[in-house]
Formats: C-alpha cells, sequence, structure tokens
C-alpha cells in the first residue's frame, strides 16, 4: 500500500483525462546525414576530442613502458595485447579496458560493466587505454544502441557509459580543460 | 505608407472609427478587455480585402492572437498584413521607387521577425532605396526592451536592453536605424535622445515614402 | 499587487543591470556559446526536423505518463533497484536522510542536478550531520562560496577565472593562479579524495528511460560516473517529467541535450544506470535507489495548454538566448529554475501568487521559443501566466482600474481622439514626462507629431 505512489498516478490519470494540443508531426527524413566511411569519420572525430590512436605494437609497447601500475579488465583480449594487471583500480595510474562497440558519427567508445572490468576501471585511472577491433566500428549512435539491445538481450548491465574523448570542463571562462575527474588522456589501440 | 500605397495603385481607405487592436490589454493579461477589441477590429473591417498596418505587432496581435482570444481565425484576422510584408508578399514588389541618402542598419522588431517570420522582406525593400547604404548590426534579432509595460514596469532591465542595442548600432557608423515598429523606434530614440547621440530612428514606411 | 518576492527581484536586477562587469562576462560567454550550438546545429541533417521529433517523443511520453512510469518503475525494480515516490520536496529529503542513516552514511558525494537544488537537499544533509560534497567543478565552486548556482547548465558563468582563484586561495587555502588548468587540476586532486572516501553518491537524471528502467546522465567531467561507481549506495533523484519511452531514443536526444546545452555532438560521458552491482560485476553500489519526484509537477500536468512546459529537457539554450537573462543573470530569478522555462514553471511549481510578477518581467521577444529544442511554447505561455494572474485577482487593483478606463476609451472613437489630443498636449507641457518616472528616468519621450493620422486622412483621404 504505497499511498504517495497511488496519488501521484491518480493525479497524472486525473490530468491526462484533459488532452494537450499535439505538435506537427515531423518528416520521415534521416535525423542525421549517413556516415560514409565510418572508419575514418571515426578517427577525424577521434582525434579532434583529443583522444589518441597508437598505430602499432612498437608504438604500444613504448607507450605502456611509461606507466608503472597498470590494472586490466582481465579480458582475453586485453591479456593478449598487454599483459596481466600489476595494479589495483584505485592505484594505477593506467587503466585497460576492451569495449562494446565504437561510434563513427560522434567519435565514441562505447563500455559497460561488462565490457570493461566494472564501473571505475574506465572513469578512475588518470590514463584510460581501450584495446579494440575495427570490426567494432558502427556508423552512428542509432546503429549502436541497436547493437546493444541485440546483444545484451535484456540481460543489461548494471551501468553503461558513451565516452566521447578524455574527461574535460569549461566551467572557468568557458576555457577548455582535460582531465577535470575521469581520465585526462583517452588513448585507442586496435588489435586487428 | 498611404504615400507608398497610393503611388502602387491601392485603393487605400481608412475607417475612422478604428482605436486599438487591444494589444496592451492583451499582453499585460487583460483577456476579457482585449477581446472586446477583437470583436470591435474584425466588425470595423469587414468589409476590406486586405488590412495593412504599419506594426508588426499589431499585425500579429491579429492575425495570430486574435484566433486565440476569439476561439476561431476569419477572414478579417486572415487578410491583417504588415506593411513590408503586404508590399513584398501580396503586392510582390520590392522597389518601391524611393529615394533616400544614408548608412542605416536595420533593428528586427521582435514581432515582426518572430510571430510574422518577416527578415528578408523589409531588408529587400530597403536595399532597393536609391541612396540606402545598409549595412548589418551585430545585435539585429536582439530585442530592443520596449515590450509594452514591460519597459515601465521592469525600467532598469528595458534600459540595459535599450543600451545594448544602440551599443550594437553604433558600432555600424549607421546616420540612421531603421525599423518595422514605432514602438523599437520610441524606445531606441528615448536613449539616442536622452544620450545626445547624433543617430537618427525612421520607420521602414517613411524611408520607402521618401522620393 | 507587490510581494517581497518581486521588490527582492527589482532590487536585484537594478544592481545586475548597471553592472556593466557582470554584462560584459555574460556577453562572453554567451557569445561563445552561440557559435558552438550554430555548430553542433550543423550534424543533423534538418536541425528543425529533429526538434519536431524530440517534441513528439515527449508529448506521447507526457500525455501517457502513468503508463511509461509504471513501466519504468517495473523495469527498475526487476533489475533489482528501489523506487520511492516523493510527493513533496520534504518527502524526497526524509527518504534520503533515512537511506542515509540505514546505511551509517557520513559522507556523500553529488553530481550536478537542479532537482537536488529544487528541494534543498544539501541544507536537510548537513543540518543532519552529513558531509555533502558537490563534484561538479562549478557546483563545487558554488558550494565553497555559499552561493546557488547561477545557470541551470553553466553554475559559475558569472565569474571570472580571477574571481574562481580568489575564491580558492580564500577557501582551500590554494596558491593564487592564473591558469585554468592549474585551479581545475586543485579541484580534482581534492575532490578525488572525497569520491574515494564517501558512503553514498546523489545524483540527478537528465533522462529516465521507461522500456529498460535505466536513468541516464550526462555529462563532461567524470563526477557523475565517480559518484555512481564509488560509493556503496546510490541514490538518483528523478523529476518525473524526465521520462523517456524507449533506449533507441537516446540517439535523438543525448545529440540533441548535448547541441543545445553546450554545441558539442555529444558530452564526454552518457551514462545509463539499470541497477546496483550484479553478481557478475566487480564494482559498483550495492544498493540503487531511485525517487521519483512530483513536487508541483502533477500540478502543471493538469494545465493541457502549458502542459509541454514538462517536455523541457534542461538543455539551458532559452536561459542563453533570453535578453533578460543576459542582462540580470541567474541570481535575480531568486529561484531554482531561471530564465524562460522558469518564469514559466514557477508559478506552478511554487506559490501562483508570490511568483506572478516573473512572467511580466519579460518583452515577450520569443527568442526562447525559437531555439528550444523540444518546441515548447515558451512565450505563449508567459501570456498564459499572465492571463492566468488577472483571472486570478492577483493584480494591482490600481491596473486593473486603469485598463477598465483605457477599454471604455478605447471603444468610443470619440474618446480615443480627445484621449490622443490630451496626450499630446501632455507630452508637450512635461506632464507626461513628470507622470513617468520609470521610463523618464533613463529615457527621453518622443516629440508628439505635428499633425495626428486622423487629421491628415481628413485633408489628404478622399480622393477620386
Amino acid at each position: 500500500m504505497d499511498v504517495a505512489r497511488d496519488n501521484i498516478l491518480n493525479r497524472v490519470r486525473s490530468a491526462l483525462r484533459v488532452p494537450a494540443h499535439q505538435p506537427l508531426p515531423p518528416t520521415s527524413a534521416p535525423i542525421f546525414p549517413p556516415v560514409t566511411n565510418p572508419e575514418a569519420r571515426f578517427r577525424e572525430e577521434f582525434a579532434a576530442l583529443k583522444g589518441e590512436l597508437i598505430e602499432n605494437s612498437e608504438a604500444l609497447a613504448g607507450f605502456i613502458k611509461g606507466f608503472a601500475g597498470i590494472a586490466t579488465d582481465g579480458s582475453e583480449l586485453v591479456g593478449n595485447v598487454i599483459g596481466e594487471a600489476n595494479a589495483s583500480v584505485r592505484e594505477c595510474d593506467l587503466g585497460v579496458t576492451s569495449c562494446d562497440c565504437l561510434v563513427a558519427q560522434t567519435g565514441s567508445v562505447i563500455v559497460s560493466t561488462i565490457s570493461a572490468g566494472g564501473r571505475a576501471l574506465s572513469v578512475l585511472p588518470p590514463t584510460h587505454l581501450v584495446i579494440a577491433r575495427r570490426e567494432q566500428i558502427v556508423p552512428d549512435l542509432a546503429t549502436a544502441m541497436a547493437l546493444l539491445r541485440k546483444h545484451y538481450n535484456k540481460h543489461w548491465p548494471s551501468a553503461l557509459s558513451v565516452i566521447t574523448g578524455p574527461s574535460r570542463t569549461a566551467d572557468i571562462e568557458k576555457i577548455l580543460v582535460m582531465g577535470a575527474h575521469g581520465p585526462k588522456r583517452l588513448v585507442l589501440y586496435f588489435a586487428d | 505608407m498611404v504615400t507608398v500605397l497610393r503611388r502602387l495603385n491601392v485603393d487605400v481607405y481608412y475607417p475612422k472609427e478604428q482605436t486599438c487592436c487591444g494589444q496592451p490589454a492583451f499582453n499585460t493579461g487583460y483577456w476579457d478587455e482585449a477581446r472586446t477589441l477583437a470583436t470591435r477590429y474584425c466588425e470595423i473591417f469587414a468589409e476590406a480585402d486586405a488590412i495593412v498596418s504599419p506594426s508588426g505587432s499589431c499585425t500579429a496581435m491579429v492575425r495570430n492572437f486574435y484566433p486565440e482570444l476569439l476561439g476561431k481565425a476569419n477572414q478579417t484576422t486572415a487578410h491583417t498584413y504588415e506593411f513590408a510584408e503586404f508590399l513584398v508578399k501580396k503586392l510582390g514588389v520590392t522597389d518601391v521607387g524611393a529615394k533616400f541618402s544614408a548608412r542605416v542598419t536595420y533593428h528586427d522588431a521582435c514581432h515582426a521577425l518572430r510571430e510574422l517570420r518577416l527578415k528578408d522582406e523589409p531588408r529587400q525593400l530597403l536595399r532597393n532605396v536609391k541612396g540606402v547604404e545598409l549595412i548589418e548590426m551585430d545585435q539585429a534579432e536582439t530585442c530592443c526592451g520596449f515590450g509594452g509595460t514591460f519597459s515601465v514596469k521592469f525600467p532598469m532591465i528595458s534600459y540595459a536592453m535599450d543600451e545594448v542595442k544602440v551599443t550594437s548600432i553604433q558600432k555600424t557608423g549607421a546616420q540612421y536605424v531603421v525599423s518595422t515598429d514605432s514602438s523599437c523606434l520610441m524606445q531606441i530614440d528615448g536613449y539616442l535622445r536622452r544620450q545626445n547621440l547624433p543617430i537618427k530612428t525612421i520607420s521602414l514606411a517613411e524611408v520607402l515614402a521618401a522620393t | 499587487m507587490t510581494t517581497p518576492t518581486l521588490e527582492q527581484f527589482k532590487h536585484d536586477a537594478a544592481e545586475k543591470t548597471a553592472d556593466l562587469h557582470h554584462r560584459a562576462v555574460i556577453q562572453k560567454a554567451i557569445a561563445t556559446y552561440d557559435a558552438a550550438v550554430a555548430r553542433g546545429r550543423l550534424r543533423f541533417a534538418d536541425w528543425q526536423n529533429a526538434r519536431s521529433h524530440a517534441a513528439a517523443i515527449k508529448w506521447e511520453t507526457i500525455n501517457h505518463l502513468d503508463r511509461y512510469l509504471e513501466q519504468f518503475e517495473r523495469n527498475v525494480l526487476a533489475n533489482g533497484g528501489h523506487v520511492f515516490w516523493a510527493e513533496t520536496a520534504e518527502d524526497a529529503r526524509v527518504h534520503v536522510l533515512q537511506l542515509a542513516r540505514q546505511h551509517g552514511v557520513e559522507k556523500v558525494v553529488k553530481s550536478k542536478s537542479m532537482t537536488t537544488e529544487e528541494i534543498h537537499l544539501n541544507d536537510a544533509l548537513e543540518v543532519a550531520g552529513i558531509h555533502t560534497v558537490e563534484t561538479d567543478l562549478g557546483e563545487y565552486i558554488c558550494q565553497i562560496r555559499g552561493e546557488p548556482p547561477y545557470h541551470i547548465v553553466t553554475p559559475v558563468m558569472h565569474l571570472t577565472k580571477a574571481d574562481i582563484a580568489r575564491t580558492f586561495q580564500q577557501k582551500l587555502g590554494a596558491p593564487l593562479t592564473d591558469s585554468a588548468e592549474e585551479l581545475t587540476m586543485i579541484a580534482r586532486a581534492r575532490l578525488r579524495q572525497e569520491f574515494l572516501t564517501a558512503d553514498m553518491g546523489i545524483t540527478g537524471a537528465n533522462f529516465a528511460i521507461a522500456d529498460t528502467g535505466m536513468v541516464a546522465i550526462t555529462e563532461n567531467e567524470g563526477n557523475a560516473r565517480l559518484s555512481f561507481s564509488l560509493p556503496r549506495v546510490h541514490v538518483a533523484i528523478v523529476g518525473i517529467e524526465k521520462l523517456i519511452p524507449s533506449f533507441e531514443d537516446l540517439a535523438l536526444f543525448w545529440p540533441l541535450l548535448s547541441a543545445s546545452g553546450t554545441g558539442q555532438a555529444i558530452t564526454a560521458y552518457s551514462s545509463l544506470i539499470g541497477g546496483p552491482r550484479q553478481e557478475r560485476e566487480t564494482d559498483g553500489p550495492r544498493e540503487f535507489h531511485v525517487i521519483l519526484l512530483d513536487n508541483g509537477r502533477t500540478r502543471l500536468l493538469a494545465d493541457a495548454e502549458q502542459r509541454d512546459a514538462l517536455h523541457c529537457i534542461r538543455c539551458g539554450a532559452c536561459l542563453n538566448a533570453c535578453p533578460i537573462y543576459k542582462n540580470v543573470g541567474g541570481h535575480a530569478y531568486g529561484t531554482t529554475y531561471q530564465g524562460p522555462i522558469g518564469s514559466v514553471i514557477t508559478p506552478h511549481l511554487r506559490d501562483a501568487e508570490e511568483w506572478s510578477h516573473l512572467p511580466y518581467a519579460s518583452s515577450l521577444c520569443g527568442a526562447c521559443t525559437d531555439v528550444c529544442p523540444v518546441r515548447i511554447d515558451l512565450h505563449h505561455h508567459l501570456l498564459h501566466n499572465r492571463r492566468n494572474a488577472v483571472q486570478n485577482k492577483f493584480d494591482d487593483p490600481i491596473q486593473r482600474l486603469l485598463f477598465r478606463i483605457w477599454l471604455a476609451t478605447m471603444q468610443s472613437p470619440m474618446a480615443y481622439a480627445v484621449a490622443s489630443r490630451l496626450g499630446n498636449l501632455a507630452l508637450r507641457l512635461g506632464i507626461a514626462q513628470r507622470l513617468l518616472k520609470p521610463w523618464t528616468a533613463t529615457r527621453e519621450f518622443p516629440t508628439p507629431p505635428k499633425q495626428s493620422f486622423k487629421d491628415y486622412w481628413r485633408q489628404h483621404g478622399r480622393r477620386a
């Protein structure tokens, strides 16, 4: 017997007995222009957001050497490319994860608790490295959402994030500063 | 306005009984009072093919708000036009043969711009006036701060908006600021003359009538 | 009819509109915003059509809100979360305090939420001895200054870098610096400790997804993600109007909110939370609580004419377009929701008479309606609120009388003609100027024309 719930729903139903004016319908034209070359578009957007792309395994080895404490999501992909973790999420200076997919339209990386080893690993460390495959690039958000729904098939993870560039703020005089609370650097390596 | 319309061979009539469209009452929330005047307007202008007004805000009141006030649109409300709108959209005229040598900038009166969607039409007419040099100000679309009773209810805000507008006008180096609505011109002129600035205000109708 | 609230508003407006430094700071911030938004809108094939799509989806949701609320609740519960229905701000506050007591909460980290501002949650938590930390950089600055946020999206739009540096020096003992980067890093370091030791994270939600039972949170800094990832308990306070039908709708709403809010394609972090930590997951809160808040929203829902004001996605575009907001700033409104949307909804959410002046503090320019990404008829609702104020007799009896006299004059061409001549005479003699001090304090009156149009017509009217 939830009185508040009943009260609120009753007030809603009673309010809705009077119809409200309906807006003019939209046309059926696509909302976003089509993405013609997803990989090129992804690279362009990702770079514009100050995301960093590592082009080959030598560069990756050099990059990793710069970090003392590395935490990983424990996935096979990351294990094969990076090896084992040597630090916890809270203590590391580099967090390495896989991802669900990459979105060309916005240059985004989509992660979840399942694809990226929990909630904190992709947001707490000062640098976040994503190991992905080119085949994970999808043209736009609509395709990404459809893919996620199909993949998780009602067994949703408890949290998902669409990550678009490193953490940033413009709260101080609209001056862009990177690394407000989340990772200051977002780095991506294609394993394929 | 009459001068220009006659130049274009339009048969103009002025019903002497007309007074006010009722907008001041409507905008302040006195809809019953406004409704009385709306009914009166429709009676007075019932015989006209078209009703032309030198005010974007009065036109918007009649065409856009009378239907809500009266419960429905009618022939009279639908055939009420602002002057520049009438010339360009109804008569298909963009050159009225006027002559006015001056550097001018144009202020988009809010009702004309957003209620009647008039942006290009006044500019087309101005550009075709011999001698006019039209310079756009950066804040052309920003409200001048009149807003009817707003200007005396919240005069400090109205004044700040006036100042922002005049600052933008000054940056153009224009000798005149032109607009469709005399209430905007009164607001802008009030500031210009209090500050003793050399810029003058003039209505679009006056520019189009000049020869 | 004047109230203390109106007098305060006029006082604050007078102070801010005369403050040229304030005007310059706000103008600069909004010019940057305008340029970014122009670019952001170009990412849509047709911005106007995108608005229409969004308006249609919100109309569908709000006009079937009971159905969507029930579906949302079902799904949250199925995913192991809790739902609490709060009729008032007080109910919501009491429930949060109960949860805090239950879980032995000593420290709370909060992400930016206007809904939590609306219910004055922080004060209640502090009174209960719970250390509450705002983690959004702008909100953190407001908190240490002891000020409310200036703008629903950009909390410290009114402060310069120097103002913030001075605040950090005074309140945090930080060294004075000229660098926005250094200031941000000072906040980052401090707040990192707070995230790591907090017991409860409190967020709002930008959207509540009915068909998956998730709340969607949009941010750029990462503080919300940290707030719902590290503490043991996550509480999300969500206005009932935040519902959207389906997960897939975010493909429109995320970019729409970003384009109008900041001009971005999408913000750095757009997250979805569907429940507490699962068996198969390695971290996250053990409990997830959604508080659905009414607090006057059903009153607005019942006003079918203005119901679309509940479509608002809190992007802030109308504030940035409003010439009144740009000149008086956010604090002058004296209430949580500022700008045009604030002036539309506040008379419904709070006492209608006390807040009846806000809809009048507008020149009705309509810029707000033009920019609203969900096509709320904002400036027309200001007119509706004014009509309601008159119908409810909140207006000044003298004004009411004046309009009756005015109407009588306007109904009689003879009286109108006489009044016009008297008016012109009053102008020539300077009497009008003395009576209308609010105008003449700062502006001249026009010179009356040499000839009225009626006289002109008498001379030139009839022609063959």
